[in-house]
C-alpha cells in the first residue's frame, strides 16, 4: 500500500513539474456595437518603435475618416507573434484584422482561419496594381485572404567612406549594372584591412544569412523548390556553385564569422556605421536606421551571378473567419493598403511601395525623401518593382527553413562538405513533404 | 438540524476542505485537465485549427523514426549527465564552504543563491557578452593562460557546453541553500567524537556529512534531473537551439513542434516520452535509496 502511495506521489511530481501546460480562452472577440458603433481589434508586431508609432497615427486618420469604427491595437513582440496569433485563434479570441507574416500566410489559410476578401477586393482593388512578388504572395488559386502591406527585399549597403579611402568606385545601384560576383569579391578583398593577423576591417558581410544566400541562388537561375512545393530542388550543381563562393569569401578572410556579429552586442548595422565592415546584405528595411547613423551610406543591387534580382515579401494584412464586422474589417484592411498609409513608412526608409502606381516617375516623388534615400537610390527603385517572390512566402511548412538552416549551419560553421550538405537538405526536406 | 450545522463548523474536515479548494480547483483545471488531455492528444494529428483526427501510435511510431527528435533527446541526456553530477558537487563543497564561521558569511550565501532569483533574460544577456570569441570575458581569461578560446555559442562542439556552464551557474545557489539546510541539521557531537578521534577535515567530510546528508542529496538529485530534463529557457535565450542544432533540447523542439508546425499531437506525444523518462529516472532512484535504507 505504501508504495502505491509513493508512486502517486512520485507521478504527481513528475507531471506537476512537467506538462503545466495551461489553456487559457480569453472572451470572444468582435465588440459590441453601441450606438452603431462598432470596435475592431487589431494585432500587430512591433518591428521598430517607428513603425508602432506610424500604425497608431494611421489608426487615428482612419477612425477620422469612419467615425463609426473604432479600432483597439494590440502590438506584441514579433518572435512568438504566430504562436500567439495561432493559440488566439485557438481560444476563439482571434483579433477582427491582424498582421500576418508572408510565411504564415498560407499555413493559416490552409487551416481556414482567414477571412476570404476576394469579392471585396475584387469590387474595390486591382491585383495588377500591385508589383508581381506583392500580388503573387496574395493571391492563392486566385482568391485573396490578406491584403499585402508593402514590400521589403535583400539589397547591398556600403559605406562611401571606406570606397573612397580604398580608392574604389561604388557598387552600382543600377541592377542592369549589378557586379559580377568577381567585382564584388575584388572589392572585398581591397576592403579588408590587417593589423598583423588581425582583421580589423572587413569587406563584406550578410551573405550567409539564409534569405539572402536563397537570393545568390536563384540569382544564379538555381531554385529551392519545384513549381507546386511538393519537393526540393536545392540540391544543384547552382547552389554549389554559390555556397562555395560565399564560403571563399569568409575564408579569405573577407567576411567576419556571422555568429561573432551577433555576439558582440553590435548590430550590423552599426559595423557598417563603424568602419568594421565596407559592405552589408541586409533587408531593405534596414535604410530606416542607418539613415539616422549619420554616416554616408549608400545602397546598391546585390551583385549578380547569372541574373541581377533579388526576392520580395512582406507581411499581409488578414481578417478572422469570425469576426462580426466582416465589412467594417475590409474597410481598414483596405485603408492599410492605400498608397496614403503606406507613404509615410516608406519615406522613413522602412517599408517600399508594393503598389505599381508609386513606382512611376511622380509615383516616386510622393515618397522619395533625400534625408533617407541617398541620390543614387532612384536607379534601385526597378530592382524592388521586378523582385521574385520570397520561396518561402509560398512554402507551407516551417520546418522547412530550420531544417535547411540547420543543415547550412553545418555547411559555414562546422566545415562539412556542400554536397553532404545539399544531399541531407533534399532527403530530409523531402521526407518531411512526404509526411 | 441547527445543532448538526454547528458540530459541522466546529469538525476541522470540512474547513481544510474549503480552504484548500482554491488550490484543489487549479490543480484540476490547470495541472490534471491539461496532463490528460495531452496524453489522448498524444494520439491524435491536430494544429489546433481544425477538427482533431485520431491517429492512433503513429506519432510515437514516427518520433523514432524523426532523426531530430532522436538528436534532441541525446542532447537532453548529454546535458543532464553532465550538469546533474557536476552541479551536486560544486553545491555541495560550496554548502560545506559556507557552513564555516567566517566573516561576511551572509554576504557569500546570498552572492551565491542571486544568480537563481535573477531573470534569465537577464543572466543570458551577460553570458552571451561573457561568451563572446573577441570582446568576452571568458576568452580574455583563457588568453592569460595562452589558450585560444573557441567562439563559445557559434561553435558546435562548444554550444552545448557553454549552456551547460550558464544553467550550473544559476542553479548551484538553489541546491547550495537545501545542502546547507542538511548540514545544519546534522549534529555537532558526531564531528566531536570524530574529533577525538583524530579524524582528519576530509575523513569527517566522507564519513559523517555524505552518508547523514543522503536524503538530501536524493531530494536534491532528483529535483537536478527532472529540471535537467525540462531546460528550456537557458537554450532558448542563449542560442535558440543553434548551430545546428547542437544545443536544442527536447523542450524546446516540443515547443517548436506544438507552436511553430502546427503539430500539437505530436508535440504531446514528445512530452509523454519525456514524461515516461522522468518517471523512470525517478523510480530507479527511488528504487535505488531504499535498497540502501535497508
Amino acid at each position: 500500500m505504501r508504495k502505491w502511495i509513493k508512486l502517486l506521489f512520485v507521478m504527481a511530481m513528475v507531471f506537476s513539474l512537467i506538462l503545466a501546460g495551461c489553456q487559457s480562452k480569453e472572451s470572444s472577440s468582435g465588440g459590441g456595437s453601441k450606438d452603431g458603433v462598432v470596435t475592431l481589434k487589431f494585432m500587430g508586431w512591433e518591428a521598430s518603435p517607428l513603425e508602432t508609432e506610424s500604425v497608431k497615427k494611421g489608426i487615428a486618420k482612419f477612425e477620422e475618416a469612419h467615425p463609426n469604427i473604432k479600432v483597439e491595437y494590440t502590438p506584441v513582440p514579433g518572435d512568438q507573434y504566430a504562436s500567439k496569433l495561432l493559440t488566439m485563434m485557438a481560444g476563439d479570441a482571434a483579433p477582427d484584422v491582424f498582421f500576418l507574416g508572408a510565411s504564415d500566410y498560407r499555413s493559416f489559410q490552409k487551416r481556414g482561419v482567414l477571412l476570404d476578401l476576394t469579392q471585396y477586393f475584387e469590387n474595390e482593388l486591382d491585383i495588377d496594381d500591385f508589383i508581381p512578388s506583392s500580388g503573387g504572395i496574395m493571391s492563392i488559386d486566385g482568391s485573396i485572404y490578406g491584403v499585402s502591406s508593402c514590400t521589403v527585399s535583400p539589397v547591398l549597403y556600403y559605406n562611401k567612406d571606406l570606397f573612397d579611402q580604398a580608392g574604389i568606385s561604388y557598387p552600382p545601384s543600377n541592377p542592369d549594372e549589378a557586379w559580377t560576383w568577381d567585382e564584388f569579391t575584388k572589392a572585398a578583398a581591397q576592403l579588408t584591412v590587417k593589423d598583423g593577423d588581425k582583421v580589423t576591417q572587413f569587406g563584406t558581410y550578410g551573405f550567409e544569412t539564409f534569405a539572402n544566400t536563397i537570393v545568390g541562388i536563384l540569382e544564379n537561375e538555381g531554385s529551392v523548390f519545384n513549381d507546386d512545393f511538393t519537393a526540393t530542388t536545392i540540391n544543384s550543381p547552382q547552389t554549389k556553385e554559390v555556397l562555395e563562393a560565399i564560403l571563399t569569401v569568409k575564408q579569405n578572410g573577407y567576411s567576419p564569422e556571422a555568429k561573432l556579429l551577433e555576439e558582440s552586442g553590435m548590430s550590423a548595422s552599426q559595423m557598417l556605421q563603424t568602419g568594421k565592415i565596407g559592405m552589408l546584405i541586409e533587408g531593405s528595411w534596414a535604410l530606416q536606421q542607418l539613415a539616422q547613423m549619420d554616416f554616408p551610406v549608400g545602397v546598391a543591387a546585390l551583385p549578380k551571378f547569372d541574373v541581377a534580382s533579388t526576392t520580395g515579401q512582406a507581411h499581409l494584412h488578414s481578417a478572422s473567419t469570425n469576426t462580426k464586422h466582416p465589412e467594417e474589417a475590409w474597410e481598414f484592411i483596405k485603408f492599410l493598403s492605400s498608397e496614403e498609409y503606406q507613404t509615410d513608412l516608406i519615406s522613413s526608409g522602412l517599408w517600399m511601395p508594393n503598389r505599381t502606381s508609386l513606382y512611376t516617375e511622380e509615383g516616386i516623388e510622393k515618397w522619395f525623401n533625400a534625408d533617407v534615400h541617398p541620390e543614387e537610390f532612384k536607379e534601385l527603385v526597378p530592382y524592388f518593382q521586378n523582385a521574385a517572390v520570397d520561396p518561402f512566402a509560398i512554402n507551407k511548412l516551417n520546418q522547412i527553413d530550420d531544417i535547411m538552416i540547420e543543415e547550412l549551419d553545418k555547411f559555414w560553421y562546422d566545415g562539412q562538405p556542400s554536397e553532404d550538405i545539399l544531399a541531407n537538405i533534399e532527403r530530409r526536406v523531402n521526407e518531411e513533404f512526404a509526411k | 438540524m441547527k445543532q448538526k450545522l454547528k458540530t459541522l463548523l466546529h469538525k476541522d474536515g470540512p474547513w481544510a476542505f474549503i480552504l484548500l479548494l482554491p488550490s484543489i480547483l487549479g490543480f484540476f483545471i490547470f495541472v490534471l485537465f491539461p496532463v490528460v488531455a495531452s496524453f489522448l492528444l498524444s494520439f491524435t494529428s491536430w494544429d489546433l485549427l481544425t477538427p482533431i483526427k485520431w491517429v492512433g501510435f503513429e506519432n510515437y511510431l514516427k518520433l523514432f523514426k524523426d532523426e531530430t527528435f532522436i538528436k534532441v533527446l541525446w542532447n537532453t541526456l548529454y546535458f543532464t549527465a553532465v550538469t546533474v553530477p557536476i552541479g551536486i558537487i560544486i553545491s555541495l563543497f560550496l554548502a560545506v564552504a559556507l557552513n564555516q564561521k567566517i566573516r561576511f558569511i551572509k554576504f557569500y550565501r546570498a552572492a551565491y543563491f542571486l544568480p537563481v532569483i535573477s531573470s534569465m533574460v537577464a543572466v543570458a544577456v551577460i553570458w552571451q557578452w561573457i561568451y563572446n570569441p573577441e570582446y568576452g570575458l571568458l576568452n580574455f581569461i583563457l588568453s592569460l593562460f595562452g589558450i585560444n578560446g573557441p567562439s563559445w555559442l557559434s561553435d558546435t562542439k562548444w554550444a552545448m557546453p557553454a549552456v551547460m556552464i550558464t544553467s550550473i551557474w544559476k542553479g548551484l545557489g538553489f541546491n547550495m541553500l537545501i545542502f546547507l539546510a542538511g548540514i545544519q541539521g546534522i549534529s555537532e557531537s558526531y564531528y566531536e567524537a570524530a574529533d577525538i578521534d583524530g579524524a582528519t577535515w576530509f575523513k569527517k567530510f566522507i564519513h559523517i556529512t555524505v552518508p547523514l546528508l543522503r536524503p538530501t542529496t536524493f531530494f536534491v538529485t532528483v529535483m537536478a534531473i527532472i529540471g535537467s530534463f525540462q531546460v528550456f529557457d537557458a537554450v532558448f535565450l542563449l542560442t535558440q537551439g543553434g548551430p545546428a542544432r547542437s544545443t536544442s533540447v527536447l523542450v524546446h523542439y516540443l515547443y517548436q513542434n506544438g507552436f511553430e508546425y502546427f503539430q500539437m499531437g505530436y508535440a504531446s506525444a514528445m512530452a509523454y516520452i519525456l514524461f515516461f523518462l522522468v518517471l523512470a529516472f525517478t523510480l530507479i532512484q527511488f528504487t535505488l535509496q531504499k535498497r540502501r535504507e535497508v
